[in-house]
């Protein structure tokens, strides 16, 4: 789709950053994976690996911010190119934070997985399959530069929000009825919130995906809105 | 002011335009704002002798901003830019259809004297080119004095206020006697901006003025640029695309003798309406 730049040295480098944000994507996918079925399966392992992935998830938002200041010092891009490179930045810098609500998930989970499991973990299910498919796909939108596909993943947050309140009312419900599973709910709640923050990152990556193919900021509509 | 008969232009209506200003950091519109433009280029073709150069342009240029003009090595550049104060005549055969309008006049009609649209459309070139001969203040004073002004006091007021304009007049005001090629580079080119702007044109066309420069030296011309647009309309050639997005206002794109998109530079830069026009600026041309 991208016609070929006169210099090869510029195509390998955008084409380096691409790769290296949809590896961070794929790391920080398995990160979750591995934090949520930890929880749902209470496999300590599980949360072990999830949590010792973020090193190099860590390493992967250095790699890519310092090779995003080399392309903007080396051919100051333009047009396209120029968003291509903001949005590799901003991308990554949003996967960070993501891999890092993997290992918030996975070091609840290892604290819940001390203790008879609960109920109540049902709530988390339906929070996990809502964050994860937002997240896919806002990372098939930014891939396919698919605008559509952006645009459509910002309103699914407010589903998710609505998840997130359902889950906490109900747990400090559960708390005031079961006190002696306090700190359990008390995990549940913040696996809760770490999800949710999930879904937040998702949308700034479908914003950010769509500023990328279209150069149209989506970001922040209501305000945009009703002021 | 005494001069002001001579340096008026004798026979087009005297322009006033408008004294408007962009907000500082405001972005400018996409599309030229709505006022009395500094040129409306109606459909212009420009020949040399059978080589058509430029090719049914169409173009509003707004005043008191500063207009960069992109595009490949020989998509005629250099002659719209050159059309806009006749300079293109000086080479043979030319010939133009369509019309160049400055401030409402068309300055191909029949009764205007090319020399004076050349007073008050200025032209700074790529080589900055001091008379040889003469010192740096006879270089800033030539045009006053060519058109008659003698008034010493006067004259000397207009030489500080124009090195003043020009970045330069710390430099030189020591020296004013001193040859104008015994300057640098970046020097020199700003003392030939202080020749340009001597004369209080109301427009300053620039060909790549800062090609031949350090980048020290372009950046003093780039300021420059930007604090005569407060009072000047500035339309420049460049091949420097960031040169572009650090100057000006408008950006045009020509390609083969066409228009192919004017818009903010913003826009131009960020996100083009023209494939041609991403292409180029991402060096995916040809």
């Amino acid at each position: 789709m991208v016609t070929k730049h006169i210099l090869g040295t510029f195509d390998e480098a955008l084409a380096s950053l691409r790769n290296n944000v949809l590896m961070m994507a794929g790391l920080t996918e398995r990160s979750l994976d591995r934090a949520m079925k930890g929880l749902f399966q209470r496999d300590d392992d599980l949360c072990a690996n999830a949590i010792a992935d973020d090193e190099e998830i860590d390493q992967l938002e250095i790699q890519i911010d310092k090779d995003g200041v080399d392309v903007l010092m080396r051919f100051q891009p333009l047009a396209s190119d120029l968003r291509r490179v903001v949005s590799a930045m901003k991308l990554s810098s949003n996967l960070e934070r993501m891999a890092d609500q993997a290992t918030n998930i996975a070091r609840r989970a290892r604290k819940l997985n001390r203790h008879p499991a609960l109920p109540e973990l049902e709530l988390i299910a339906p929070m996990h399959a809502h964050a994860m498919s937002m997240f896919k796909d806002s990372i098939d939108a930014y891939v396919r530069e698919d605008v559509q596909l952006g645009r459509a993943v910002v309103p699914r947050d407010e589903k998710l929000d609505e998840l997130n309140r359902v889950a906490s009312r109900r747990l400090i419900q559960r708390m005031a009825e079961d006190p002696d599973q306090l700190r359990g709910y008390l995990n549940l709640m913040f696996i809760a919130r770490h999800l949710e923050r999930v879904g937040d990152h998702a949308t700034n990556i479908a914003e950010d995906a769509v500023y990328a193919a279209a150069a149209e900021d989506i970001r922040h509509q209501q305000f945009v809105a009703s002021s | 002011m005494e001069s002001a008969a001579i340096i008026d232009p004798p026979m087009i209506t005297p322009v006033s335009l408008p004294q408007q200003q962009v907000a500082s950091g405001s972005e400018p519109a996409d599309v030229a704002p709505e006022r009395p433009p500094a040129f409306a280029v109606e459909r212009l073709s420009i020949f040399y002798g059978e080589k058509k150069a430029i090719e049914d342009v169409t173009l509003t240029i707004p005043s008191k901003m500063i207009t960069a003009i992109i595009g490949p090595s020989g998509c005629g550049k250099s002659t719209l830019l050159r059309s806009l104060n006749r300079m293109h005549e000086l080479a043979p055969n030319t010939r133009i259809e369509g019309k160049v309008l400055f401030a409402g006049d068309d300055i191909y009609a029949p009764e205007v004297d090319p020399v004076v649209i050349r007073r008050r459309i200025g032209m700074v070139f790529q080589k900055s080119n001091p008379f040889p001969t003469m010192s740096i203040a006879e270089n800033v004073l030539v045009g006053l004095k060519l058109n008659g002004v003698r008034d010493r006091a006067f004259l000397r007021e207009r030489l500080e206020q124009s090195l003043r304009m020009a970045a330069l007049w710390d430099e030189v005001k020591n020296d004013l006697h001193k040859p104008g090629i015994s300057l640098s580079g970046g020097q020199q080119q700003r003392l030939c901006i202080a020749r340009a702007i001597a004369v209080e044109p109301e427009v300053l066309l620039m060909d790549e003025p800062a090609s031949a420069l350090d980048p020290i030296a372009t950046a003093k011309i780039e300021e420059l640029i930007h604090e005569l647009s407060a009072n000047y309309t500035v339309v420049i050639v460049t091949h420097n695309m960031q040169q572009a997005g650090r100057c000006s206002d408008y950006t045009a794109f020509l390609y083969l003798g066409r228009l192919i998109e004017f818009a903010s530079t913003t826009k131009i830069f960020t996100n083009p309406s023209e494939r041609q026009t991403e292409d180029y600026i991402t060096g995916r041309f040809g």
